[in-house]
């Protein structure tokens, strides 16, 4: 068990100011047995936005909300305290949506061929802690190489990316293997910059896998957001009037008592 | 009759100013062009339209509880009677949708269902459309000029006078609305079927809007006008599912209404039709519909299909590999006619490329008999000549499923060709139901 403390910060800048800025957030921890929120909260600044919460369809919780007044910058800061048990975690079903390709997650030729030099599944969880590893092997960390639009597909072909990409490779060759995958944003112990992972179903649970550091998602990491692939799970989307360029901001600190 | 021919080009005329048009894709290019339109009716006799429209309330009613079923409990995929890849390898499905109950539980509010007669006398489903079906303002229109050109025509041919269109769409929306105005949201002028949309929003009383007129606040939906606000209850979208809302899908979409999904998940519009029903009009759930109306309604289907074979099941598989040079092959990716390669056309070399690619993904392809259906006439200047020609008719579902008597009949440009959608040129008729004649007392 480990109580995590967290903190997470998403400014946007604007080069002249907007208005009627539509946005959705998708940074509401997600409780459950093995990760109770002791605490939380959420605050949208400059102040005056109308926010409203939602639930959606893989179980995450969402902001959305509305910023009608001019505003040259946009901030979003979530802190709170998190308790992760494990041993706690519920046995249930997996949605059968998490076996089939979601949109970046469709396999390539290359892929195929990769899954088929694997060495054949027996136990699901050995298997994909295996794939973890190669995928691991297979890339080098370079952002900058991909965006968030980039497919598992297309970061496999270059071998470079981020742990988004890591992730969604992953989870597309555990799901040629049958295995339901899934795509988690959330935080981890340490500080600097968000981060992405996968969790694999085997024996009527889920397990995390984390491919870009070659690890298990322990009780050190802190679930924001699940889905199919970084298309359900965005942290921050937005909309709004007036044609300025915006500059993105991120920084995250969790810390382990 | 002859009166109306005599107006062919004026009402042709008439339909190019009110911009009645559509587009196309050529070579990866868009292209707008007129909907030519022909004056000699496809006619219909009362009893045989009476026997469509039980088998089309049939159809619809058994669409809605399959949509139903899947985006809830799935027992028609637990009872084995639609295998699961069809449905979660749906591009139409959409899981962002599980669990969502529409309101009033209507999915699919206005139905677009093509159909064939063939040359049997028999009356085919060839596709249901259940994403946004467009059409039914073309005919609309085409009676409306018809009628002022020739009242006569009206007086001495006893035609069902189906002008209620508006009205249905208006009951169907009022039926669903969760409190606020009626709205028909567009693209934009810009899109192809805008006529469509300002024609159906004068016609159903609904406001016509672009996304700058709407947006959401409070997850409700708002029409802004430079009087003040007003709540919206019911949206007729005409923006397709990925374009619809930019923080919930497409982010590049410019004429979506951000946030526009969470107002539909709180309960707060109708999305008239529901997002996601691509998954039930997809070209290989097509094949497993006369089989949701066993399952769903316990009824013996009434309307057919035409013979279909999915290569994703073996003994279809080893059929379409021997018979490929009568079939219609259909790849279940593509839509408006695309993708569509009839067995006959094709060399030796490309009926093995064909199959082999069948073979690596056969859940990918459907395999369809051939129809030979009916010609029908059209005035070609002074000269009648014979074109296939299909016929989609439209049903709207409030408290239950209401067939709009009349429809879009759409003919082939080509004399030899059988493929009838608009995308791929051609025109269009009005379609005649005629009015019950009254038994004579014996």
């Amino acid at each position: 068990m480990r109580t995590l403390s967290f903190f997470f910060d998403t400014r946007l800048d604007f080069s002249e100011p907007v208005t009627e800025h539509e946005f959705l957030l998708r940074c509401i921890p997600v409780d459950a047995p093995e990760q109770k929120i002791e605490s939380y909260t959420l605050s949208v600044l400059p102040e005056g936005a109308v926010t409203d919460f939602g639930r959606d369809a893989f179980g995450n919780g969402y902001c959305s909300g509305r910023m009608e007044k001019e505003h040259s910058f946009f901030r979003c800061i979530l802190r709170g305290e998190a308790c992760r048990d494990d041993s706690l975690r519920e046995k249930a079903d997996a949605s059968p949506c998490y076996r089939f390709p979601s949109p970046l997650t469709h396999p390539t030729k290359e892929m195929e061929d990769f899954f088929e030099s694997l060495p054949k599944p027996g136990d699901a969880l050995e298997f994909a802690k295996m794939v973890s590893s190669r995928v691991h092997e297979h890339f080098s960390y370079e952002p900058g190489k991909t965006d968030v639009f980039t497919t598992a597909g297309e970061a496999f072909r270059q071998g470079r990316g981020v742990c988004q990409d890591y992730a969604q490779v992953l989870i597309s060759l555990c799901r040629m293997a049958k295995i339901p995958a899934r795509y988690v944003s959330g935080l981890p112990v340490g500080e600097g910059a968000s981060h992405a992972w996968a969790e694999i179903w085997a024996d009527g649970t889920w397990h995390g896998l984390d491919p870009t550091r070659d690890c298990m998602a322990d009780e050190g990491y802190l679930k924001l957001c699940v889905g199919r692939d970084y298309n359900d799970c965005p942290m921050e989307r937005g909309m709004f009037f007036g044609g300025a360029d915006q500059t993105q901001t991120v920084f995250m600190k969790v810390t382990s008592q | 009759m002859e009166a109306l021919l005599d107006h062919k080009d004026e009402i042709n005329e008439q339909l190019a100013r009110y911009g009645v048009k559509f587009g196309i894709y050529k070579n990866g290019t868009f292209h707008e062009r007129l909907f030519p339109f022909d004056p000699i009716p496809r006619q219909i006799a009362a009893d045989e339209f009476k026997e469509l429209e039980k088998g089309l309330v049939q159809r619809v009613s058994a669409l809605n509880h399959f949509l139903y079923d899947i985006y809830h409990e799935k027992k028609i995929i637990r009872d084995r009677v639609v295998p699961e890849e069809f449905v979660y390898r749906s591009p139409g499905y959409l899981a962002l949708c599980e669990g969502m109950t529409p309101p009033k539980a209507c999915y699919s509010h206005i139905s677009g269902i093509d159909l064939v007669l063939g040359k049997d006398g028999e009356w085919y489903v060839l596709e249901d459309n259940l994403r946004i079906p467009s059409g039914a303002s073309y005919p609309l229109i085409a009676r409306a000029l018809c009628r002022r050109c020739s009242p006569g025509t009206f007086q001495r041919n006893s035609v069902v006078d189906n002008r209620n269109y508006g009205a249905l769409l208006k009951r169907t929306m009022d039926y669903v609305n969760t409190g606020g105005i009626n709205v028909i949201f567009t693209p934009g002028r810009y899109n192809a079927a805008y006529f469509e949309h300002s024609y159906l929003a004068e016609q159903s009383g609904a406001v016509l809007a672009e996304s700058s007129e709407l947006f959401v606040e409070n997850r409700k939906l708002y029409y802004r006008t430079s009087r003040g606000v007003a709540q919206v209850g019911a949206l007729y979208r005409r923006v397709s599912d990925e374009y619809l809302d930019p923080l919930f899908f497409e982010p590049s979409s410019l004429i979506g209404i951000p946030n526009l999904m969470d107002v539909y998940f709180a309960g707060n519009v109708a999305l008239v039709n529901a997002p996601g029903n691509g998954v039930a009009d997809d070209k290989g759930i097509y094949y497993f519909v006369p089989k949701m109306v066993s399952y769903y309604l316990e009824e013996d289907p009434i309307l057919k299909n035409a013979p279909t074979y999915l290569p994703y099941f073996e003994s279809d598989l080893s059929y379409t590999m021997e018979h490929i040079g009568k079939l219609v092959i259909k790849d279940v990716a593509e839509a408006g006619g695309y993708g569509v390669v009839f067995g006959e056309k094709l060399s030796k070399a490309q009926c093995e490329d064909l199959k082999a690619a069948i073979r690596s993904a056969p859940r990918r392809f459907i395999a369809q008999e051939v129809i030979d259906f009916q010609d029908m006439p059209i005035s070609e200047g002074s000269e009648t000549v014979q074109r296939k020609a299909d016929l989609r008719v439209f049903v709207l579902s409030g408290a239950s499923p209401v067939v709009w008597p009349g429809g879009l009949t759409r003919f082939s440009r080509n004399p030899d060709s059988f493929i009838v959608n608009s995308s791929q040129g051609g025109g269009f008729k009005d379609t005649w139901i005629a009015c019950q004649q009254e038994r004579p007392i014996s």
